[in-house]
């Protein structure tokens, strides 16, 4: 029974990790209509970003690097947006073309990180950790703090979708990008913004993996693609509560059962989870009417 | 070669090709069609009238297969073809035609045209190597009728063009031509004449009056009232997703309901288009 | 025989074997519209499935794999096909019947992970990470080939099957079938409206290109002798995807251009290049980076590829071409918008 406990422990700092990629991730397929495979690629470089700040040159505090990193993120993929990705997604009707260009683009950054850091495993700066009991559970205090900032940002998105006038005008833009438009909403706008927010929440992702795991490697955020890609669709695609609800579910079942099974197969669970949800639910637990 | 019967129809007849019955279809709540009851008359021209918004082209939609509706029934000679998969309903025999056209722009003029033929033996893997005589053979044939339609529709010379660099009003006509290809007993038109020029509504009309006079019915969604009075053999109006009314256009026009729904609007705001 | 006519005719087999693997995916892509982001998984299957009903059996070989059946030659290579096709009427039942196109491309890579992720985790299966070696070569005892003499042997064999193949989908794509599965490409809607069943076509489109796909990735553990999971990490359909984009969606003579460009020149010639001092694997990443780039330029500049699809022309004309063809029906209206379209005028045709 500990052990079960402990790793439902692990299963929501999994599940944490996954709610911040895959909301990121779903916020921006919202509003562009294509799936961006470099996503994984994304999380990686924030990683390594947090990484220069951390070990090679500022020294800052873990934190303050992930925050720094994962901003820098957000305006790379600001940039890729505004030179890359939307003049393809403007000049083909079909999204396959910046969908295959996504793909391009997951090379490019996948081997530019290899080129610069090679393909060694590095980590992180961080004071030794100590671990802290709560109830049944058993986890490092820096598990707790992945914890609070998936909390908080999922409280922070909510709450943005919800209230403020830039919610109301992503919402409205996922749902009918033409209507969006013609009611006088600035989508070019908006689609920069959600970039920023898809960025940033890719590159805190990334960190928050590379810390909670105890390393990075340059396809460490390839390998998770899937499992977020797990999460998004069981959710949903394009739903962000989809996302969150997909996030948790796949999280807490990878995690509780690699306590019973090989560890190896986390992956093959969360297939099986998938491939339940498509032949029982194919447009997700979360589906929104026009989406999936 | 046309029989140009001008509107001198006899009423419909009992014999339908096609018949549904309180047909329902809402989109998200949204209740577009609320019950459509008409039979399409065999052998005859039905048009397909109702003011904007009226469900006409989701009716279209249900009755191709292409949407599935919530509740009610339809058939097709005996046959109950209700929520039925669109290719399915294609091998009955029903075709259809886009409002807005959806041409396959990747093939030519001439391949839209044999896409359509129905159990093209050439379309089994195995046939294509263990009897290419065969294939060889009814693709000739179907080749030689392809070219012989382009003919008639006056598209012959443009066979050999991708589909998607012809102009609104040939692909318009192209739509037409690989529906008849298929050699159906019914053809759903949805707004054949839509944003083409006057002479090609006319020569539109043409073709239609020959297809009927071949023995194929046909069913027509049209806003110009002046086109639907001159080869429409029956007229079936909806409004608000209903039939409100069914009937010869000069017995319509004498229909209050009908005058207030749509006719009236039309009538007085006047310019054809 | 030289260092250098070996490098040669290693990459005269890699241009044969990814033509075979562009035309595979070209079908699916190309002429059915079928975003299978899983492709390299189907080339992976057909690999080890080949190479393992070609080994002996397992005990004593030091490694674990199933199947150990000894089989000879095109055997072992058809059966590497056949199994490519089981798992495409499995992805096909489960995902292409259900789901739209990009969605579809998720569970698809997905697909290509979670498949790489068993066949590196379960051992017994193909040998885990270690990957199946010591593959027999082909023929090489029978002709008594060398080291040497045995890869311009392959090279050339591969062109003869590759030939072969070409042969095949080039009727394929001129027949009937061909034509239904571009126009389920242009609009899959219009096609099930003309009487086609959608997903039938889609499912012998899937079954044709992994084939070729499993032929494909056959020919390459019996080419190297080896296969592991490195040799096809999902990215690698990447690599397909650009040999048909580069060369010429729907063209079988582009693809083999693209193979050409992609396969041989970019990705295969710049692995003979000596390390730069102190950086190994440097070059190899600029390289992947370079195809990435090229491919993004090509797309803008020249989507259609470098030998774009051909006009299938009308294969005779009409004998009795009536002479009032494209007017005769042209009623004398005056176009009122202005427009001074010339109108024919015809008695005859006028009602």
């Amino acid at each position: 029974m500990t052990l079960f406990w402990l790793s439902v422990g692990f299963g929501f700092v999994t599940a944490s990790v996954l709610a911040i990629s895959a909301v990121g991730l779903s916020l921006q397929f919202g509003i562009t209509n294509y799936i961006n495979f470099a996503y994984g690629d994304f999380m990686a470089l924030g990683a390594y970003f947090t990484y220069i700040l951390n070990a090679e040159y500022l020294h800052l505090n873990i934190w303050v690097a992930v925050l720094g990193g994962s901003l820098m993120m957000g305006i790379l993929a600001v940039l890729l947006n505004q030179f890359l990705l939307s003049p393809f997604a403007r000049r083909f009707s079909k999204t396959f073309y910046v969908m295959i260009v996504t793909f391009g683009l997951s090379l490019i950054i996948l081997n530019t990180i290899y080129s610069f850091w090679g393909p060694n495993v590095r980590t992180y700066v961080m004071p030794l950790e100590h671990v802290v009991h709560i109830g049944p559970f058993l986890l490092t205090r820096d598990q707790i703090i992945v914890m609070f900032v998936a909390v908080a940002l999922m409280i922070g998105i909510h709450l943005m979708l919800k209230t403020s006038r830039l919610g109301k005008s992503m919402r409205a833009m996922s749902d009918n990008t033409t209507l969006a438009m013609t009611s006088g909403i600035d989508t070019r706008r908006i689609t920069t913004i959600t970039w920023f927010l898809s960025g940033t929440m890719a590159g805190i992702a990334g960190s928050v993996l590379g810390i909670t795991e105890g390393n990075l490697t340059p396809a460490a955020g390839e390998l998770f693609l899937f499992v977020i890609f797990a999460a998004v669709i069981v959710g949903g695609v394009g739903s962000i509560y989809g996302a969150m609800a997909g996030a948790l579910l796949i999280g807490l079942a990878t995690e509780i059962s690699a306590a019973f099974i090989n560890p190896a197969w986390k992956l093959d669970v969360a297939f099986v989870i998938l491939i339940f949800a498509l032949l029982f639910r194919p447009s997700g637990l979360f589906a929104r009417p026009g989406k999936g | 070669m046309a029989e140009t019967t001008n509107g001198g129809a006899t009423s419909p007849e009992s014999v339908f090709a096609l018949r549904c019955q309180e047909l329902k279809k809402s989109f998200q709540g949204v209740m577009a069609v609320t019950g459509a009851t008409f039979d399409v008359p065999q052998g005859m021209i039905t048009a397909l009238i109702g003011p904007n918004g009226a469900g006409k082209t989701t009716v279209v939609n249900i009755l191709s297969g292409m949407m599935k509706s919530d509740s009610g029934h339809m058939q097709i000679g005996s046959t109950d073809v209700t929520n039925w998969e669109s290719f399915k309903i294609a091998r009955l025999g029903l075709m259809r035609t886009f409002q807005l056209s959806r041409e396959l722009g990747g093939l030519t003029v001439l391949e839209n045209l044999l896409v359509a033929p129905q159990h093209q033996s050439g379309e089994s893997l195995l046939n294509i190597f263990f009897r290419p005589v065969l294939v060889k053979r009814e693709e000739r044939e179907n080749t030689e009728r392809a070219l012989e339609i382009l003919n008639t529709y006056g598209l012959y010379d443009l066979r050999d063009t991708r589909a998607r660099e012809l102009s609104g009003g040939q692909k318009k006509l192209l739509e037409i031509a690989r529906g008849v290809m298929a050699s159906p007993k019914i053809l759903l038109l949805d707004e054949p004449m839509a944003g083409v020029n006057p002479a090609l509504i006319d020569r539109i009309g043409g073709y239609i009056l020959d297809l009927k006079a071949q023995g194929m019915t046909i069913l027509m969604v049209e806003h110009n009232l002046n086109v639907v009075e001159k080869i429409c053999d029956h007229v079936i109006v909806l409004a608000e997703g209903r039939t409100l009314a069914t009937g010869r256009l000069s017995e319509l026009r004498a229909n209050q309901d009908v005058v207030q729904a749509y006719l009236g609007e039309v009538i007085n705001a006047s310019p054809t288009r | 025989m030289s260092a250098m006519w070996y490098y040669v005719f290693t990459l005269v087999f890699f241009l044969f074997d990814y033509f075979i693997l562009a035309m595979g995916l070209n079908i699916q892509y190309g002429e059915t519209g079928i975003l299978n982001f899983a492709y390299i998984g189907f080339v992976a299957v057909g690999a080890y499935v080949t190479g393992a009903t070609s080994l002996p059996n397992a005990a004593g070989t030091g490694q674990q794999y199933i199947l150990g059946w000894g089989l000879p030659f095109p055997l072992n290579l058809l059966l590497g096909g056949l199994a490519a096709c089981l798992l495409a009427v499995f992805v096909a039942l489960i995902a292409l019947r259900r789901l739209r196109t990009d969605y579809l491309a998720v569970v698809l890579i997905s697909v290509s992970l979670v498949l790489y992720d068993v066949i590196n985790n379960y051992v017994p299966l193909f040998n885990g990470a270690d990957g199946l070696y010591n593959v027999p070569e082909p023929f090489a005892s029978v002709l008594k080939l060398t080291t040497n003499s045995f890869v311009p042997f392959f090279a050339a064999l591969t062109g003869v099957v590759a030939l072969l193949m070409w042969w095949v989908m080039s009727r394929i794509t001129k027949s009937p079938l061909g034509r239904t599965l571009r126009a389920i490409r242009d609009d899959d809607g219009v096609a099930a409206t003309l009487g086609k069943g959608v997903f039938r076509y889609q499912l012998t489109s899937m079954l044709i290109g992994s084939f070729y796909a499993g032929v494909g990735g056959g020919l390459i553990i019996q080419f190297g002798g080896s296969f592991n999971p490195t040799a096809w990490l999902p990215a690698e359909t990447f690599v397909v995807f650009a040999v048909i984009l580069v060369g010429g969606v729907g063209n079988n003579v582009g693809l083999l251009v693209g193979a050409l460009l992609v396969e041989t020149l970019l990705i295969h010639l710049p692995a003979f290049l000596p390390d730069i001092p102190g950086h190994p694997g440097l070059i190899e990443y600029i390289d992947t980076i370079v195809v990435g780039v090229l491919l993004m330029v090509m797309l803008w500049f020249r989507p259609q590829g470098v030998v774009p699809e051909r006009v299938r022309r009308s294969p005779f004309s009409l004998a009795t071409r009536s002479s009032k063809t494209l007017d005769d029906r042209a009623i004398i209206v005056p176009t009122n918008d202005g427009e001074s379209t010339p109108v024919i005028q015809q008695e005859t045709a006028n009602g």
